[in-house]
């Protein structure tokens, strides 16, 4: 008896460890699954453990209701100091609800790190750069939206209160979770005026009626009540602020920009976030991870603001190709979607002189169920359109729905139920739940992950690798030497936004010569007929910056003789120090 | 006898009553303060009346400095607050002592502060007051934040120095065949341009003292310091100009202002005393850009979803009505004035509101009638206009509130000589040479007021890298601070301007209610809720921008069932002294006792009782 009782708790022992290590976070880091929260801070305190060498884990503020907000620094010391490298800044969730944005900067740090001197590849990026990756900066929001009901949508705002209908009472009013299932879905009711009917072909969807066809349904919004019974329902939910409309570049007031809070960098973690990247100036790249549409966007985010073309062409190295990483999204401008005031693309290229580039990550159409993968299953003018990607048509919920019944394990979607609504009597509730429509199925986030993680390398591979050549250096009179100096660039990036050097943001890259007097000095222009570009004044420094897959050739006429030190010295694409004998 | 001692006695009781309120105050007005002298002045007026005032700490500067607020009100809760902000550029010393001379006021007198509060920013740039107080001056406008401003390899390294030792930092003239300046023919201390329609051709070129440091070919383009907090507010903000900054708030003073402000909902106007004069003449008008309201057309990419011709415009209104007809509210967005300006993308407010520029120049005559009647001459040099990102023009556009900015001294004209803005026009962040008209102006204001002092002779100097130079010209200041004896006479002329604009504010109250039984226990209510006030609540601009807090009436009690209306009623917008009526349909019985408040931030809280049977 004794014995059984020792089996039986044995294997309950072992059916406990096993309930256990489902989500026990372990490296490498598993991707088959969504990070709460804490989870996120877990994998990130594990990667800082594991490799203490090679990352360093800051704190960089905390939010409004107390939650902190990490950032993984990846630098190979043995290389250099981070900021004597070119940086690759990550970050991600700056909307609540867009969780698997944070899943993409876990897998990039996790996908450096494991494979850190076993891949050729990774190795080469992990020590040419400093990456700083911020998986989640909307650590509330994060934290709420596993924790409470949502829709797949809600739960974008940090939590700054706003009294959205101007009653007196702030966030007093929103969706609320009736019935009891962990979602907000939809509420609809019976009425043969309605503008909507069960679909004749899944009677669990609704379509449009058309003019003069017998209505069945109205739509009544998501479910909720009228909280604060001013014979509205759900007018006045959490928010709203919108993070990602409170950066300082082009910050607009609310009434301009819905969401930008009441003056720029007012949320907690924006301002220590935006204080953490104006710190480490070496950032020349960078990505923010959001979840709808399947795009990748770039700088600038109002049509109005121009971008140099040799800006754009930088831009499309990396957008273009991404596109080919990611299959089935799109690269355009940011204004493209819709025009947007204080977001952080726009802060981060214009004020922090970084390529910055927005990835839109879900895709609807990718949850498939057809024979024919190729075969599109809307008319092409229409999927082309930025807007068309994030909204569904019949046709797509009706495939979106065979894909939750043969593929997403009937997770996506609840069937309507009846519910007896205090305002509305007797309605329905259902529809889809909050773990759809933005979010890919956990199968399909390890391919996400990767694709994604996979266009940050390469824009990593295109960071500028700056090299000196002292190429010409011969004695031209008493005393007197031509210096010819060479700066290459072997990558894709300029070690300086065409932005930044004409808006002068910051101190260019600098070409120095010290050790004995520079005459002159200056840029050449053509080579082959000789001609230089003398500056008036300070012939020792050279303020230049190095172009894409280019190079540029100065020359500095220097009087004396001995050692003469060439100091290269780029806040974005590192230092080089030659010395040369005259 | 006896009657006589006790009136000499109450006599003298009384002075020994109102000493002991002057000492209460013992302030003085005799010099400018350093930031040291204006925090010790709040600091004495806060010990003289704990009960009455509170110091908040809402910055420190970049240099280290304290940045203080003294809130000042017979009540510090609910009541509504005037913010006073002064000297945003740091280099109107004379605004500083304005801001203490009305706290001062305003603790020597309960008139003011009975029902609103004020908040008192003396000094929101301390940094940049080095240039008044050190040994050697310059109107130096920036605070201590590390700024790079020529984007070389060093940082503050090439400022202003005072070559010919007198304690100044004057101009530089220097003969130059490029030079596109010439000595005026009507005083040959002024320089002005050249005009080569009248056959004149420059000799001169102009620069500020000082020396070229970091060899750069450049003179004084790097000085100390970095961002002007007078131009660092977030509207018509623009980035990386000289002295702006890269983002709206970039300077901690301006961040901690604006949050302080933000956490302040009650704050119902706000002065700046400063360069600009909104009481003298109205906030800036005529800017280019900026949507207008009543001619709105629906852009492409929205015509086709509403059905309408993009060529053709519509009032905003007719908007509204537009997209509530095709377009579904949806939680968190109604259709609003205020989500389809965003929606369209119809952008911010760069001009006054029309409606607004009414009370400005209905007080703008009104402040000229107010100064005659003193005895104070208008007849002196127009005040700066309001600059892009400054204070002033933040708390019109984004606050919504009435935005009153005076200047408290420009020098005097001639009243005989026409005045044209256009020749005060001048780039605002630097003093290098003016027109002529202005120039003339300061002149006489320096030979007839300031005895020629005010003014450097140009003298021959060696200059390191221009050569022989002339070193001279119009004194820093001069236009703007007043000789210290003057401050307390400038200030008691002008300042209680705004005092009287205080009792202006809006006022919302409960007039009168009228029930009418129709039967059956249903009742009519009507509301009549007044605005007192000559000012509107809100502004047309705070009616845009949806900013200054919402006004609720709320009507409970027991056995009351709405049939139309809320227990919480917005009341919505008021002009100045509108009477509005907020009617109601309610269900109750004979005896209910009902209760109405109007519940706000902004005003103080009333409650009404209601007998529905009389």
């Amino acid at each position: 008896m004794k014995k059984i009782f020792t089996i039986v708790a044995c294997c309950l022992l072992t059916f406990m460890v096993v309930a256990e290590n489902k989500d026990k976070i372990e490296i490498p880091l598993r991707f088959d699954r969504y990070y709460t929260y804490e989870d996120v801070v877990e994998a990130l305190k594990l990667l800082h453990s594991t490799y203490p060498q090679l990352t360093k884990l800051d704190l960089v503020g905390k939010s409004e209701e107390g939650r902190e907000i990490y950032a993984l620094t990846i630098n190979n010391p043995k290389t250099g100091e981070p900021l004597t490298k070119p940086g690759v800044y990550i970050d991600g969730n700056i909307h609540g609800n867009e969780i698997q944005a944070g899943e993409v900067c876990l897998y990039f740090a996790n996908m450096l790190l494991t494979k850190y001197s076993d891949n050729d590849k990774i190795t080469k990026v992990v020590d040419k750069n400093a990456y700083y990756i911020i998986p989640v900066v909307n650590v509330d929001g994060r934290y709420h939206f596993f924790k409470d009901a949502q829709t797949s949508s809600s739960d974008r705002s940090f939590r700054i209160p706003k009294d959205d209908d101007r009653d007196g009472l702030v966030d007093e009013d929103g969706p609320d979770d009736l019935d009891g299932d962990g979602n907000i879905c939809m509420m609809r009711i019976k009425d043969p005026l309605g503008n909507y009917k069960t679909d004749p072909e899944d009677n669990r969807l609704m379509i449009p009626v058309k003019p003069g066809e017998k209505g069945e349904w109205t739509l009544l919004g998501e479910e909720g009540i009228d909280n604060d019974g001013d014979g509205k329902i759900n007018e006045d939910g959490e928010g709203y602020f919108d993070a990602n409309r409170n950066w300082g570049y082009d910050w607009q007031p609310n009434y301009v920009q819905s969401g930008a809070g009441s003056f720029p960098l007012e949320a907690l973690g924006i301002k220590a976030i935006a204080a953490y990247i104006h710190q480490r100036p070496n950032i020349i790249v960078n990505f923010a991870f959001h979840n709808s549409g399947g795009m990748w966007l770039r700088a600038p985010s109002i049509k109005e603001e121009k971008v140099d073309p040799r800006d754009v062409a930088v831009y499309d190295l990396i957008g273009k190709n991404a596109t080919k990483i990611t299959p089935g999204t799109v690269y355009q401008p940011s204004y493209d979607l819709y025009d947007t005031h204080g977001d952080s693309d726009s802060h981060m290229f214009f004020l922090e002189g970084s390529y910055t580039f927005v990835g839109e990550l879900f895709m609807r159409s990718q949850e498939t169920y057809r024979d024919n993968i190729n075969k599109p299953l809307t008319p092409a003018s229409d999927s082309e359109s930025s807007s068309s990607r994030r909204g569904g048509n019949p046709e797509e919920s009706r495939e979106q729905l065979k894909f939750n019944d043969y593929l997403g394990l009937n997770e996506l979607y609840k069937p309507w139920k009846p519910f007896k609504h205090p305002t509305y009597g007797d309605i329905e509730i259902g529809g889809w739940v909050k773990m759809s429509g933005r979010l890919p199925h956990p199968f399909m986030l390890p391919d996400l992950v990767h694709r994604n993680a996979m266009v940050v390398l390469y824009a990593a591979e295109q960071t500028p690798e700056i090299s000196m050549e002292i190429f010409d250096v011969k004695e031209i009179g008493k005393n007197l030497h031509q210096v010819r100096i060479r700066l290459k660039n072997e990558k894709g990036l300029p070690s300086m936004s065409s932005k930044a050097m004409s808006t002068k943001l910051y101190t260019p890259d600098m070409l120095k010569v010290t050790g004995a007097k520079v005459v002159a000095s200056g840029k050449i222009t053509d080579i082959r007929t000789n001609k230089i570009s003398y500056q008036e004044h300070k012939p020792e420094i050279i303020y230049t910056s190095v172009p894409s897959y280019g190079y540029s050739e100065y020359q500095f006429l220097v009087e004396g003789k001995g050692e003469v030190k060439v100091n290269y010295i780029s806040r974005k694409a590192g230092n080089i120090v030659k010395t040369l004998k005259l | 006898m006896s009657k006589k001692i006790h009136s000499t006695l109450w006599v003298l009781l009384l002075i020994a009553f109102y000493s002991t309120l002057f000492a209460q105050t013992g302030i003085t007005f005799d010099k400018y303060k350093t930031n040291a002298e204006v925090q010790k002045a709040l600091l004495s007026l806060q010990e003289k009346s704990p009960s009455r005032t509170a110091i908040h700490q809402i910055a420190q500067s970049p240099g280290g400095e304290p940045i203080n607020v003294l809130e000042i009100g017979k009540e510090l809760k609910n009541v509504p607050a005037i913010f006073v902000g002064a000297n945003f550029e740091g280099k109107t010393p004379l605004s500083t002592e304005g801001a203490l001379y009305l706290a001062k006021m305003l603790l020597d007198s309960v008139r003011y502060t009975q029902n609103v509060k004020w908040f008192i920013l003396p000094l929101p740039n301390p940094d940049a007051t080095v240039g008044y107080f050190s040994k050697v001056k310059w109107e130096r406008t920036v605070n201590d934040f590390e700024v790079n401003d020529d984007k070389d390899d060093q940082i503050n390294e090439d400022g202003p120095d005072d070559l010919n030792g007198d304690g100044w930092i004057t101009q530089m003239r220097v003969e130059d065949p490029e030079g596109t300046f010439i000595v005026s023919d009507k005083d040959p201390r002024i320089m002005v341009k050249a005009d080569p329609s009248k056959g004149e051709r420059g000799k001169y070129k102009i620069y500020p003292e000082g020396i070229d440091n970091d060899g750069d070919g450049e003179i004084n383009e790097d000085g100390p310091g970095g961002i002007n907090v007078g131009i660092n507010f977030p509207h018509l903000f623009k980035s990386n100009l000289k002295e702006t900054g890269l983002w709206p708030g970039q300077a901690p003073e301006v961040y901690g202002i604006m949050k302080f402000v933000y956490s302040h909902p009650e704050i119902l106007m706000a002065y700046t005393l400063g360069t600009s004069d909104f009481c003298m003449a109205t906030p800036r008008v005529g800017r280019k850009g900026g949507a207008n309201m009543e001619s709105i057309k629906v852009p492409a990419r929205f015509a086709s979803r509403l059905g309408v011709d993009p060529e053709k415009t519509f009032t905003m209104a007719e908007v509204v009505e537009l997209f509530k007809s095709s377009m579904p509210s949806r939680p968190g967005r109604e259709m609003t004035a205020e989500t389809i300006i965003d929606m369209l993308g119809l952008g911010a407010a760069v001009n006054p509101m029309e409606e607004d520029l009414k009370f400005y120049s209905d007080f703008s005559d009104k402040y000229k009638a107010y100064l005659k009647a003193r005895g104070c001459s208008t007849d002196r040099m127009v005040a700066d206009p309001d600059k892009d990102g400054s204070f002033e023009l933040w708390a019109y556009y984004h606050l919504g509130v009435p935005s009153f900015s005076m200047n408290l001294f420009t020098p005097p004209v001639k009243p005989a000589e026409p005045r044209t803005r256009e020749s005060f026009q001048r780039d605002p962040t630097s003093r290098t040479v003016v027109t002529d008209d202005k120039d003339k102006n300061i002149m006489a204001y320096i030979d007839n007021k300031l005895k020629g002092e005010g003014f450097v002779k140009w003298q021959p100097f060696n200059h390191p890298s221009l050569g022989k130079v002339e070193i001279g010209g119009i004194v820093p200041f001069v236009t703007s601070t007043p000789p210290p004896t003057k401050i307390d006479s400038l200030c008691k002329a002008q300042l209680p301007w705004l005092l009287t604009l205080s009792t202006k504010l809006p006022d919302l109250h409960l007039m009168k209610e009228v029930v009418t039984d129709l039967g059956a226990g249903v009742y009519r209510l009507e509301f009549f809720v007044e605005n007192k006030g000559v000012l509107p609540y809100p502004t047309a601009m705070g009616s845009r921008n949806k900013q200054p807090a919402p006004v609720i009436l709320i009507l409970e009690g027991e056995n009351l069932e709405f049939l139309e209306g809320y227990k919480r009623t917005p009341l919505g917008d008021f002009g100045g002294n509108q009477v509005r009526k907020i009617t109601f349909t309610i269900k109750t019985d004979k005896k209910t006792i009902l209760e109405a408040h109007i519940e706000s931030v902004t005003f103080n809280p009333e409650v009404k009782q209601i007998k529905i049977g009389g």
